[in-house]
């Protein structure tokens, strides 16, 4: 290519050059006719209109195609965020108190205890327990009211020797029961019944508690400040017991997604069953939930039911146990038990993680079958899914599974599917145990969006080459000031916004970060510029250059010589 | 009346020849419109039957991402039948329109442009060859009669190339930039034949009719006949095909931006599949540039031979277009006779023409193994075509050193037949 350029151009430089180039060699070595001026003149018209073109369209091409747009971003701003300068998540709890039977100050005493009890109780400051009276209706009616974590209902109750407390099922209401001899008086400065209260509400939210503070100190934005009150300082307090079934949790639970994707399939070693009620069923027993965490996750449902599917053959078979008239799988042997090779559970349905739930009928030949020693029938494949094996009531085997056959295996997978998604594994209530998965996403969130704008800033300054697009601008804009709203709403108490506000800032930041404009030149020196522009305009330029430094040599004789004369 | 007999034997022997290649090998234009050397993505015969199937049903011919050619082709060839059933009828057209051009050089050359112009004449015009001897040349060349079996729709934008040539030198000026605007139409390059086809139609208007029109209102008039000729095809074109943008982006955009890098006998494929991603619209400015600034240099350089410009311009397109096919050779091979009186003065012939027939007989060998045969890789190919734009180069370099000897021997009478040596 280079050659025939330079060959052309070459060409291109007799043409220009021709009439002084061309000497004659005779015999005699007589010296070429002299130049005549209208071929002067056609010469440098030839090296003007290369150069024009050069000029005006070569540059004007080399400027807009190579120039990298680079939209100016909040460098300061993100660095900020990420070094957790800008915001400090707290979670202001606010629990609201109903004293039904109580006359108003009493009850107002009895909340002041109760808050400074737990207030000394907390050793942990960004997350705390705020009391307030049902009765009493806010500080400023413009705001928009806190959530309320938790409602307390103190009920009178006879013949009780200590107060007693039941957390509701279905609510997040803790009903505590009290005789009329526990009220305080006023002027008790730590009554019994407001310590009893602050310790049960305390151990309500231990779990809670050691995972903010867990996921505080993995950042190295909040985890740093090394006050008495950091969340390392809090995850020293906790017992092991407790760090220990936290990191399980964490072991398990899938990694946040915006989306995920749920994948029912029934696996048969033979033909039958071979239909499932499986509308009904997860209608029943997997969209109310579904429903529950919609403002945390969205979720896709997708189903199947794979026939003659049979163990892999590398995995141990099931051995018969006499003892419990059963066939049993080691617990070992559990992770080789889903064919990953034959089976079809794809892995990618859409963007966003698949979360796998298969129901397993073994064949009536090796039925019932079980977990070995736990006699289990189910259990979670971390980060992965669940499975459950369904053993037909009778030996005989089913052509079809009804609603009521799937119930059992449905309510097990609604259960692993908390587990999959990160719930807390205390206290019983749902309710509750959304709510705390709506403060530790929400808290998760806004750090992760955080950390992705920090990098993103460390990024582009390091590398000066690469463009930012005005999409990249645009989405860090979006996520900064959705993390301002989240840490606005944080620190007010209103944790759905939060959580709201923070999944559209870390869309938005993950967005940012792996836009793929930005990558092409990541890994291009200037250096490299020099081998990409030289082997290529080089012969092209250099008879231009050389053509153009006559000319203008000649010029200057020219005109020197006409000041002599 | 013997040299009309020689033109009709001449003519009915190309047309014979064609036909008898169609009918002694049935399966040869099949054959010639697959090869990459033949059809480039813009002029292939396969991709223009792709656009008439969906014309003919009403889809727009743009749909698939396989058309990139003038919706204008369209109506014309779903006149004829159906090529695959009767391949005769499309052969005997593509013939009709070989011996067109045909009869358009020998036009051409009678007129003599050629070899003396208004304000110079060649010192050897007495050697040169006489118009059918010249038609002979282009007809029996065997790239052009590949490009006629092969159906390349290249052969329109020559046409009207060699129209708009044969126009200007018998004075028909009007003529000569509709047929530059229908060229252009088809294919964008043939714009840059603008400037030096107007100097000659300059040139032949001062000639004949001894007074000198001025020379801006001339350039204006002509380059406003230009441009509505090819508004007047564009919005025929937009009647014919409902969407115009797309319309535009899948011809025009394709053409200039090379988004398809299937072999073919050019120089940008290979240098755009290497190049990084981040430079590729800079070097496809450069190219275009590159291709564009020749037009300047030589139309001022050699004012005095214009017709001159337009065949060398052709053969730079021929070597540096982006998607350019023997085809392309062909046209420039067609207008080189012309300059017999400047073979003399040429010193690289042999190695031209050596470097030429070397590409021409090793490009499709060198093809095979690449692609079919897999001993090879696209290198191989790419040698070739590097080979084949040498030849092409050397052979355009040598006849501008010629006609610029040429000129200096007119210039400076004192000097003819002397030696020269080029420092």
């Amino acid at each position: 290519m280079s050659t025939k350029n330079e060959d052309l151009s070459s060409s291109q430089t007799v043409s220009a050059h021709s009439d002084h180039i061309m000497t004659v060699s005779t015999t005699s070595q007589r010296p070429p006719p002299p130049e005549k001026p209208e071929a002067i003149r056609t010469r440098f018209k030839v090296i003007a209109a290369f150069w024009a073109v050069i000029i005006f369209l070569g540059f004007p091409i080399w400027w807009k195609t190579t120039s990298i747009y680079r939209a100016s971003l909040p460098i300061p701003d993100m660095i900020d965020w990420a070094d957790g300068k800008t915001c400090r998540p707290v979670f202001p709890l606010e629990i609201r108190v109903e004293t039904p039977f109580l006359p108003e100050p009493e009850a107002q005493h009895l909340v002041r205890t109760t808050q400074h009890t737990l207030d000394d109780l907390n050793e942990f400051s960004a997350h705390h327990l705020r009391l307030k009276l049902s009765n009493d209706n806010g500080d400023d009616p413009l705001q928009e009211p806190a959530d309320t974590a938790l409602t307390v209902r103190l009920l009178l109750q006879e013949d009780l020797v200590n107060p007693k407390s039941e957390l509701q099922h279905d609510t997040t209401q803790l009903d505590v029961y009290y005789t009329p001899s526990q009220v305080p008086p006023l002027s008790s400065v730590n009554p019994p019944l407001s310590a009893y209260i602050a310790g049960e509400l305390q151990q309500l939210f231990t779990e809670e508690k050691a995972i903010i503070a867990q996921i505080l100190s993995d950042s190295p934005a909040t985890g740093a400040a090394a006050t008495s009150q950091s969340p390392s300082a809090m995850l020293s307090s906790i017992s092991p017991q407790l760090a220990e079934s936290i990191a399980k949790r964490l072991r398990r639970s899938m990694k946040y997604a915006d989306t995920y994707h749920l994948a029912f399939s029934l696996f048969t070693p033979g033909a039958e069953p071979s239909s499932w009620d499986i509308q009904a069923a997860v209608h029943e027993y997997i969209v109310p939930l579904l429903q529950a965490f919609s403002p945390i996750s969205n979720f896709t449902v997708d189903t199947q039911v794979q026939l003659y599917a049979t163990f892999a053959p590398t995995a141990p078979a099931p051995e018969y146990d006499e003892e419990h008239a059963a066939w049993t799988l080691k617990p070992e042997d559990l992770s080789a038990f889903i064919n990953a090779a034959e089976w079809p559970l794809s892995p990618s349905i859409g963007p966003g993680p698949t979360i796998n739930f298969i129901l397993y009928v073994p064949e009536a030949a090796q039925s019932p079958l079980v977990v070995k020693d736990s006699l289990a029938t189910s259990w979670v494949v971390p980060q992965w899914g669940g499975v459950f094996l369904l053993n037909p009531a009778n030996s005989t085997q089913l052509r079809h599974l009804s609603r009521e056959d799937l119930q059992t295996a449905f309510l097990t997978f609604s259960h692993q599917l908390l587990t999959l998604l990160g719930a807390p594994a205390t206290p019983a209530a749902l309710p509750f145990r959304l709510q705390t998965l709506t403060r530790i996403r929400a808290a998760s969130l806004l750090l992760s969006a955080s950390s992705t704008m920090g990098s993103l800033a460390r990024l582009t300054e390091s590398l000066p080459s690469i463009p930012i697009p005005a999409t990249v601008a645009t989405s860090v804009a979006t996520t900064l000031s959705h993390l301002t709203s989240a840490c606005e709403h944080l620190r007010r108490g209103r944790f759905q916004a939060a959580l709201a506000d923070a999944r559209v800032a870390e869309t938005a930041a993950e967005r940012s970060f792996f836009e793929k404009s930005m990558v092409g030149q990541m890994y291009f020196p200037d250096e490299h510029k020099v081998a990409v522009y030289l082997p290529l305009l080089g012969p092209i330029g250099v008879p231009l250059i050389v053509g153009l430094l006559k000319e203008v040599k000649k010029a200057i004789a020219l005109r020197k010589a006409r000041q002599v004369s | 009346m013997g040299v009309d007999r020689r033109k009709a034997a001449v003519f009915g022997g190309a047309f014979v020849l064609r036909l008898l290649l169609l009918v002694l090998f049935p399966s040869l234009p099949d054959l010639l419109t697959g090869r990459v050397e033949v059809s480039t993505p813009v002029t292939s015969f396969k991709r223009l039957q792709e656009g008439l199937f969906l014309y003919t049903r009403n889809v727009s011919p743009y749909d698939g991402g396989v058309f990139h050619q003038a919706p204008l082709l369209l109506p014309i060839f779903s006149l004829l039948p159906s090529s695959q059933g009767f391949p005769l009828p499309t052969v005997v057209l593509y013939s009709l329109i070989d011996l067109l051009n045909a009869n358009a050089l020998i036009t051409i050359s009678e007129s003599g442009w050629a070899v003396s112009g208004r304000s110079y004449s060649a010192i050897r015009k007495h050697i040169r060859w006489d118009g059918v001897t010249i038609a002979a040349c282009f007809l029996f060349n065997p790239f052009t009669i590949a490009t006629c079996l092969g159906r390349s729709t290249a052969v329109f934008t020559s046409a009207g190339i060699l129209h708009a040539i044969s126009s200007a030198v018998t004075g028909k000026a009007f003529n000569s930039m509709l047929a530059l605007g229908f060229a252009s139409y088809l294919s964008i390059y043939p714009a840059l034949l603008f400037m030096p086809l107007m100097l000659l139609c300059y040139d032949q208007r001062a000639q004949t009719a001894q007074t000198f029109p001025s020379t801006t209102v001339f350039a204006l008039q002509h380059l406003a006949v230009f441009l509505l000729s090819i508004a007047g095809l564009l919005g025929v074109s937009a009647l014919l095909i409902g969407d115009f943008r797309a319309f535009l982006s899948a011809t025009y955009g394709f053409q200039l931006l090379v988004p398809d890098l299937t072999p073919n006998v050019g120089l940008w494929w290979y240098f755009f599949i290497e190049i990084f991603d981040s430079f590729r619209e800079f070097f496809l400015g450069v190219f275009w540039l590159h291709l564009a600034s020749y037009m300047g240099g030589l139309t001022i350089r050699l004012r005095r031979q214009p017709l001159f410009v337009l065949s060398s311009l052709l053969g730079i397109f021929a070597v540096f277009k982006p998607y350019p096919s023997i085809s392309d050779a062909s046209l420039y091979f067609a207008l080189l006779p012309l300059y017999r009186h400047l073979f003399p003065l040429m010193r690289y012939t042999f190695f031209a023409v050596s470097a030429l027939l070397y590409a021409t007989l090793l490009g499709p060998a060198f093809y095979h193994l690449w692609i079919y045969a897999g001993s090879g890789n696209a290198n191989f190919f790419y040698a070739i075509t590097l080979v084949w734009s040498l030849g092409l180069s050397i052979l355009l370099a040598d006849t501008i050193f010629a006609a610029l000897r040429d000129e200096w021997e007119y210039d400076n009478p004192d000097v003819r037949g002397k030696d020269v040596k080029q420092v």
